[in-house]
């Protein structure tokens, strides 16, 4: 009657669908966590219209979100640029620690007018973040060694060294607080009640970069290397070159985000200073399907997720969940990312 | 032709070995087979002829139980079979070799011929493996080594080592995709030779080839394919080449000249335009790929590069194109020294190079029609000025290649790997075109095109030859480097065997040569 | 004396979690899949491993537990990369996230505790007499000799010299190759890819119920991805995976003495010796095998999803 349905896998795979499935899974997660809450005895749409109401039905919820819109887009830009060049940067997160520890060098022992170090602090974030992923970056471009594994396992490295000098050599002798460093002599102003100057820095950064990408010579060259970097090769472009410095742009991005966030939201270097921002950068970026452009909204909408995730912490619930349920989202999403290349066709009878 | 082994002639009333049905089937936006008839009786060479892209190697495919048809009947010795696998098949006895080799590169010879087999034993250890392998070979007289590793062995080796693996499983129905693609002519002469003994005990081949002289030479029966339909079964003796190559087109095909010259036409230049003087080159690996190479190409002429591939043709084309770097000698384009691998150099020099993968060398698939299209003249005005890039000029330039390229595309934005093979091919051929001012580098360009498609890139390579541009065309068929080329070198194991003048070629002589047969007379 | 025996005896008490790990990932990309979820499924091991324990007295049956978790997040991790094809990389990296996230929520009820039981050793007569090694080896408990020796062997066995294990490996190189020679390409990347989640699974539950032995947020602390840079390091074969493991045992034990007996290094700096080891041990074989490359290299279709029906 209708004739037979057939499944078929088209080579390239629709945007309008890829970003369905990017919308249905996290409905579908959001279900799931409703359940889950249900399950443990309480009402998941009084919780969902609490952590709402908690967030946008106040100057103050606004700015608890804001504060955490900024490192997420960081993050997320700094995968997001790896990505451009066929790099996964998954260190996202080391390098953050490492961009705070030396911005935080710099601000606990560098003399001088506020303004200057402001300066300098943001350019030891900046060369922090680099320098923490030069290793990987190097070993990716001289010996094809992947640099997944290379830039994860030095996130560990850089959270025991902030650790260390942060409740060692570093710390506050002069009182209570006995796991962070005395306060940073500069702060990054504020810029919209507690939402410091970060903010249109991370937008703004963000634009450029997407900027660059599409209408700068640099940015094709990046783009095709990227994308086949055999044929790169034959174009005369140097692979080897645009790796090594779009590589360790993500790294920096991510120190500055590092920066950014000792020096304008918590003023002092301290052990959990990320609420796992490299890791969710990781999601903000896939869920933006790797456009810095898309980075800001979905670096908003993961700001979201984990400021409902705090807020849920007065009921019992755990940040942990929420990084089980980004988890989860991922998960959908890369299964919703490969359906979306295939599509359904009536073969008439 | 000798024929010094028995024709089998089936007693009257035997089944077919192989009978295929009215089979159909379809992929996205594409009718592989539409309501095919095939039938393969024992003693029998079948050829199955057809362009690129005319659903042979899918039907085969389904009889192998890769794919599974969409329509349509598979009749095994009068029994109506499905193969849901190919596992399925290969108990029916059908054996598949290959166009491109279903080997473990990493595993060695004994492994392979051992992989899925129900009849290894179940403890097999090295010795166990190669030891089984030695009788097997000595058993159907194919001679392999079984210790050594696949990647290690040359193409023709590697297609022995696929047919003892089919033989062994007991396969009564042979079937071989484009075979002597990767043989010499005496190889392909071995191989004949082979497969008649096959058959001579009641077992049956089925020949899929695009090459009409040799169908025409080892096939009892012709059935050829176009467009997915079987368009007809002819006995062999029926046939001449004309007429098969017209089945095969379904309209009148006239084999050009292409060697002629019109009034307009660049002379062939004096000088040479492009020099390779002692060179030697090494592969990624770091072996020897080029010896001691010593070419030499002349404005307004098409020098061809004949030689089976995997000879050092990569390499060849990576060193004329400035991808690769020489180990020692000199490359000269008109009179200037080149230094090493510097591909934009050579780009801006005016070295156009037609890659012999374009998806994996040419394009970028995942990213758009336009941006591919501008990969050449991305850095210069009118694309991009002062490191700025200008997309609406990118789109601009994209449209012009496009329709040089007689390619209709509807959306510039799109991937370019969703556009057909052939319309890939042409957009790469014209957009190395526009740069190659004096030299164009093409490799294998009508690999995996149909007939129309492949007309098209030869007049484009006259069309450049004409315009003064100097041409190196790397092809292993021989007959189209024979219709182009002013003249033919000829590649074995990274050295030139031999430049002649393509006047009265001696196809045999070339033969040798690609066969590692040093020439007996020298070209000027 | 005493230095080396508390030094190897630890060495292979810690290093049987990095090898029972690294062992069920060399299972999974030998059939050419990369499951970077190791992490997420040690954690979910370890917290099985604990919860099981604090009900049912039985470090045997938490171990169990812990595989039987494993396997479950196995087959839904392999459910999405080998059936339906997803990208095993997002998949590997949302599972870690998935269950860290998991084991983090439930284990706040156990936070700190130590396991009510725990793997006792178990003495074997004659051979832990031996000076050094006999206390070293011959006197762990008895999930070390499931690790270092019965799976090691048992595995290298099978794919190595069985029928069988050539045509697993043979899925990992060419999976149309093995398609077209009848092999289940589909079936065995599922069935390798779950007992392999099994195995990292039983390694979280190792980590609590034999080594640490409690559970505390955070106790995997990157394991996982140790693991996984192991396998390369280990050329991908069994018996050089758990040696790898054993290695890294001992660079643990090392920092641990270290700490133990007050050597003027930060402790912080000791705990960074695996991870920095690792690194060094990804980078420095890649220059130096280049003889062994081929010996030592990766299943030629590694993390590429196979299509049988693609034009």
């Amino acid at each position: 009657m209708f004739g037979t349905l057939r499944l078929q896998r088209l080579p390239s795979s629709h945007p309008g669908i890829a970003l369905a499935a990017r919308v249905a899974a996290i409905f579908i997660a959001l279900a799931v966590a409703g359940i889950g809450i249900a399950l443990a005895g309480m009402n998941p749409i009084e919780l969902g219209g609490r952590v709402i109401s908690a967030s946008f039905g106040s100057t103050f919820g606004m700015e608890d979100l804001g504060v955490l819109v900024i490192p997420l887009i960081l993050t997320g830009l700094a995968v997001a640029v790896g990505q451009q060049i066929g790099a996964w940067n998954i260190g996202a997160e080391g390098q953050f620690y490492a961009g705070a520890f030396a911005a935080s060098a710099v601000g606990l022992f560098v003399p001088g007018p506020q303004w200057m170090i402001l300066i300098l602090m943001f350019i030891a974030g900046v060369v922090g973040g680099a320098v923490w992923i030069l290793v990987p970056t190097l070993a990716r471009a001289y010996a094809n060694v992947n640099e997944l594994i290379t830039t994860l396992l030095l996130n560990f490295v850089a959270t025991l060294l902030v650790y260390y000098v942060s409740t060692g050599p570093w710390r506050d002798r002069s009182g209570m607080a006995n796991s962070a460093t005395p306060p940073l002599s500069a702060d990054v102003p504020y810029f919209w009640g507690i939402v410091h100057w970060g903010f249109p820095i991370a937008i703004g950064l963000a634009v450029v970069v997407a900027l660059a990408l599409a209408f700068s010579k640099w940015g094709y060259e990046v783009r095709l290397v990227g994308s086949n970097p055999s044929a790169a090769k034959y174009a005369g472009i140097p692979v080897r070159r645009h790796l090594i410095t779009v590589m360790l742009l993500s790294g920096a991005i991510a120190g500055l985000a590092g920066m950014l966030e000792i020096a304008g939201t918590v003023h002092r270097l301290q052990g959990g200073i990320s609420n796992n921002f490299g890791y969710l950068g990781i999601m903000v970026a896939v869920l933006a399907r790797g456009s810095p452009l898309g980075v800001i909204f979905s670096g908003a909408l993961m700001a979201f997720i984990l400021n409902s995730g705090i807020i849920l912490q007065t009921q019992g619930l755990t940040t942990s969940v929420v990084l089980a349920i980004t988890g989860f989202i991922l998960f959908l999403t890369a299964i919703g990312d490969e359906l979306s290349y295939y599509r359904i066709t009536r073969e008439k009878a | 032709m000798n024929e010094t082994v028995q024709r089998f002639t089936p007693p009257s009333g035997t089944p077919p070995i192989v009978q295929l049905k009215g089979i159909a089937k379809y992929f996205p936006g594409v009718i592989a087979n539409e309501d095919v008839d095939l039938e393969v009786m024992p003693g029998e060479i079948h050829a199955l002829l057809g362009e690129n892209g005319a659903g042979k190697s899918t039907l085969m495919n389904i009889l192998t139980g890769i794919y599974q048809a969409d329509k349509g009947e598979i009749i095994i010795d009068g029994y109506d079979r499905e193969f849901a696998t190919p596992l399925q098949a290969i108990a029916a006895g059908i054996g598949m070799v290959h166009q491109h080799f279903k080997l473990v590169q990493a595993f060695t010879v004994a492994e392979n011929i051992h992989l899925g087999w129900d009849q290894t034993p179940k403890r097999a250890s090295r010795q166990v493996l190669e030891s089984r392998t030695a009788e097997l070979a000595k058993k159907f007289n194919l001679e392999t080594r079984p210790g050594a590793t696949v990647s290690d062995l040359s193409t023709g080796e590697q297609q022995r080592v696929e047919i003892l693996r089919v033989l062994a499983r007991q396969a009564r129905l042979l079937i071989l995709d484009e075979p002597t693609a990767v043989l010499t002519p005496a190889e392909a002469r071995e191989l004949f030779g082979a497969l008649r003994e096959f058959v001579s005990g009641g077992n049956a081949v089925i020949f899929i080839s695009h090459k009409l002289d040799e169908v025409m030479e080892i096939s009892d029966r012709i059935s050829i394919l176009r467009g997915g339909r079987k368009i007809a079964t002819k006995e062999t003796s029926d046939c001449n080449p004309h007429m098969l190559a017209n089945l095969m087109v379904g309209r009148e095909i006239v084999l050009a000249d292409m060697r002629g010259r019109g009034p307009d036409a660049a002379p062939v230049s004096e000088k040479p335009i492009l020099v390779l003087e002692n060179v030697s080159a090494a592969d990624e690996t770091g072996a020897k790929a080029l010896e001691d190479i010593s070419l030499q190409v002349h404005a307004g002429e098409i020098l061809g590069i004949a030689g089976v591939a995997g000879n050092g043709q990569r390499e060849l084309s990576q060193v004329l194109t400035g991808v690769r770097p020489v180990t020692s000698g000199q490359v000269f384009v008109d009179g200037k020294p080149m230094k090493g691998a510097n591909a934009a150099a050579f780009a801006a020099f005016g070295i156009g190079h037609i890659p012999e993968d374009r998806l994996h060398s040419g394009l970028a698939p995942a990213l758009s029609i336009t941006t591919n299209a501008v990969m050449r003249e991305y850095g210069k005005p009118p694309v991009s000025s002062g490191g700025v890039y200008n997309p609406r000029s990118a789109l601009s330039l994209a449209k012009d290649i496009a329709a040089a390229a007689d390619v209709t595309i509807p959306d510039f934005g799109m991937p370019v790997r969703n556009l057909s093979g052939g319309n890939q091919q042409r957009l790469v051929a014209r957009r190395e075109m526009r740069i190659a001012k004096r030299v164009l580098v093409a490799a294998y360009p009508s690999r995996g095109l149909d007939v129309g498609a492949i007309n098209t890139m030869l007049r484009y390579i006259v069309e450049l030859r004409d315009a003064g541009a100097g041409i190196i065309l790397i092809s292993e068929e021989l007959e189209e480097l024979l219709n182009l080329s002013d003249r033919i070198a000829v590649l074995y194991e990274g050295k030139v065997m031999g430049v002649v003048e393509n006047d009265n070629l001696d196809i045999e002589e070339i033969g040798l040569l690609m066969g590692g047969r040093k020439k007996t007379k020298e070209a000027a | 004396m005493d230095i080396l025996t508390g030094l190897l005896t630890t060495a292979f008490l810690a290093g049987g979690v990095l090898a029972l790990a690294a062992l069920g990932e060399v299972l999974a990309e030998r059939v050419g899949v990369v499951n970077l979820g190791v992490e997420g499924l040690m954690a979910m091991g370890a917290i099985t491993g604990i919860a099981t324990v604090t009900s049912v007295p039985s470090p045997m049956l938490g171990f169990l537990a812990a595989l039987v978790v494993g396997a479950v997040f196995g087959m839904l991790f392999a459910a999405a990369t080998v059936l339906l094809r997803a990208n095993q990389v997002l998949c590997g990296l949302a599972l870690t996230l998935m269950g860290t996230g998991l084991a983090s929520t439930i284990g706040r009820n156990y936070s700190g505790m130590p396991a009510p039981v725990t793997f006792e050793p178990v003495q074997i007569p004659l051979l832990s007499q031996i000076p050094i090694i006999g206390p070293a080896f011959f006197s762990q408990n008895i999930l070390v000799y499931l690790i270092y020796i019965i799976l090691p062997l048992f595995f290298s066995y099978l794919m190595f010299s069985t029928r069988h294990g050539l045509n697993m490996r043979a899925v990992g190189e060419n999976p149309a190759a093995a398609d077209a020679a009848g092999i289940p390409v589909n079936l065995m990347r599922f069935s390798y890819v779950t007992i392999g989640s099994a195995l990292a699974a039983g390694a979280g539950a190792y980590l609590t119920l034999a080594f640490v032995p409690s559970w505390s947020d955070g106790v995997v602390a990157g394991r996982g991805w140790i693991a996984v840079a192991l396998v390369i390091f280990a050329g991908y074969r069994p018996m050089m995976a758990t040696l790898s493991g054993l290695l890294f045992g001992l660079i643990t034990a090392l920092g641990f003495i270290g700490q133990a007996r007050g050597w003027p290094i930060a402790p912080a700096f000791l705990s960074m010796l695996p991870y920095l080891g690792t690194v060094a041990f990804i980078i420095v074989p890649v220059l130096a095998w280049q003889k062994m490359r081929r010996a030592m290299a990766a299943p030629a279709a590694l993390a590429e999803p196979y299509f049988r029906d693609m034009r």
